[in-house]
């Protein structure tokens, strides 16, 4: 039965140059036949080549073209994902928050990383540092001018702090230079951070 | 009474954005330390809650000191030892001397690997009561070491917004209890709520008007404010 002992803090054990430590773990684990290599390869395959977010803008993209396709990405977010074949492992229950001229959102996860992975991929170093991770709730307009962004006063912000399996995927405003343009080329438009609310399309 | 991996309001550094065209990995054994981690979950012996504890329970300096991916490497490596997977002994001796074992019944397959990402693991459960808050309501938070149930023990209650007013957002219906789930307790699914505080009540001399912080809380976390 697993347990709750941390005072025996096994890897220590390990070599101290993480390279080696990693490769010291995986050469134990599948000598034992618990992890197959070939399985670590697919699973590094699917998030270096395949999850990402060209997937998230490819929904923005939509969502600024097609005013039906907005409306049910915002209000049936799991089921309209789950019939595009998006969705999945750390994004199994998304909701997606609108900027609005009022209102500009901002997602973090204080506690640890927690992110939409299926929709945006692996998080970025700066969404996992100490920096953001302490700053971006309680001083979020500075850390958005870091990013080179400012917010109006008059605009308000809303942080979300995603501490249970709620994963938060920012709408961003339509950028007026964009109207017009059809999905394929609005696509190039939406940046990563501008749908975790640390940039602007 | 705050725990060193709950940073949120803390003093810190500029963010340093990254550049187009930054690798998605800097470090080729970050990927590795990914799969391995994937795989070993996808194995059913620990919940997303588990690891999560074991990794902001490691030694502090070790917390403070270690990488992101160093971070998970380190949580995975006592994981699978605490659950008889693999030895101290072999660790220590950097080597199994045994003979080539066949892959385990539950291990992750390749063949497995796109569905298994594709469905992932919900956290939502049927509902078994009605909400006791509704939306709108203004509730209070209790203190995260009040919603411990051992002690060390998990918590998705941050401090910053212990003890703080806020008003229900939106009900996400039952979620399973990480307070609970982390540490083999069982799943013990709540309502699980968006609860939004203006930053002047998290922050009160620096917060900015207008501007809010959304939690999300399990019932159990919360008070009615009457």
């Amino acid at each position: 039965m697993p347990h709750d002992h941390h005072d025996d803090h096994a890897h220590s054990l390990l070599p101290p140059e993480p390279a080696l430590r990693v490769k010291a773990l995986e050469t134990l684990l599948v000598r034992k036949g618990l992890v197959d290599p070939a399985a670590v390869d697919a699973i590094i395959d699917q998030y270096e080549h395949h999850i990402g977010p060209h997937i998230g803008a490819s929904l923005i993209a939509r969502a600024w073209n097609d005013p039906e396709f907005k409306k049910q990405l915002v209000n049936n977010t799991d089921g309209i994902l789950a019939e595009m074949g998006f969705g999945g492992r750390q994004g199994e229950h998304i909701v997606v928050v609108e900027n609005t001229p009022a209102c500009h959102n901002l997602v973090v996860c204080t506690l640890c990383s927690c992110y939409p992975w299926p929709v945006l991929g692996v998080p970025p170093a700066w969404y996992k540092s100490d920096a953001y991770r302490s700053r971006a709730v309680s001083e979020p307009r500075e850390v958005l001018s870091e990013f080179g962004i400012i917010i109006p006063q008059d605009q308000k912000i809303r942080v979300w702090d995603s501490t249970a399996e709620i994963r938060y995927l920012v709408l961003p405003m339509q950028p007026k230079a964009s109207f017009g343009l059809d999905q394929a080329d609005l696509v190039g438009w939406v940046s990563r951070n501008s749908m975790i609310g640390a940039g602007l399309p | 009474m705050k725990s060193y991996h709950d940073i949120g309001g803390d003093p810190a550094g500029r963010v340093t954005p990254d550049r187009p065209g930054d690798p998605i990995f800097d470090q080729p054994w970050h990927k590795r330390v990914l799969g391995l981690t994937v795989a070993g979950g996808a194995m059913g012996k620990w919940s997303i809650d588990t690891s999560r504890f074991w990794r902001e329970t490691l030694p502090k300096s070790d917390y403070q000191s270690f990488t992101y991916y160093e971070k998970w490497l380190a949580a995975l490596t006592n994981l699978f030892v605490a659950n008889g997977f693999i030895s101290r002994d072999e660790i220590a001796n950097g080597a199994y001397d045994g003979p080539q074992q066949p892959l385990y019944k539950k291990a992750l397959k390749a063949s497995e690997v796109q569905a298994m990402l594709a469905t992932g693991s919900r956290a939502s459960r049927p509902a078994t009561a009605e909400p006791a808050f509704s939306l709108g309501q203004i509730v209070q938070t209790k203190q995260p070491s009040d919603t411990m149930l051992q002690k060390p023990g998990h918590t998705r209650l941050p401090y910053y917004a212990a003890g703080k007013t806020g008003s229900i957002l939106f009900h996400h219906g039952h979620h399973v209890l990480p307070n609970s789930n982390a540490h083999f307790l069982g799943e013990h699914p709540e309502p699980l709520y968006s609860v939004e505080f203006s930053s002047i009540e998290l922050w009160p001399h620096t917060g900015g008007r207008g501007d809010s912080v959304i939690v999300d809380c399990w019932e159990s976390y919360l008070e009615p404010v009457l």
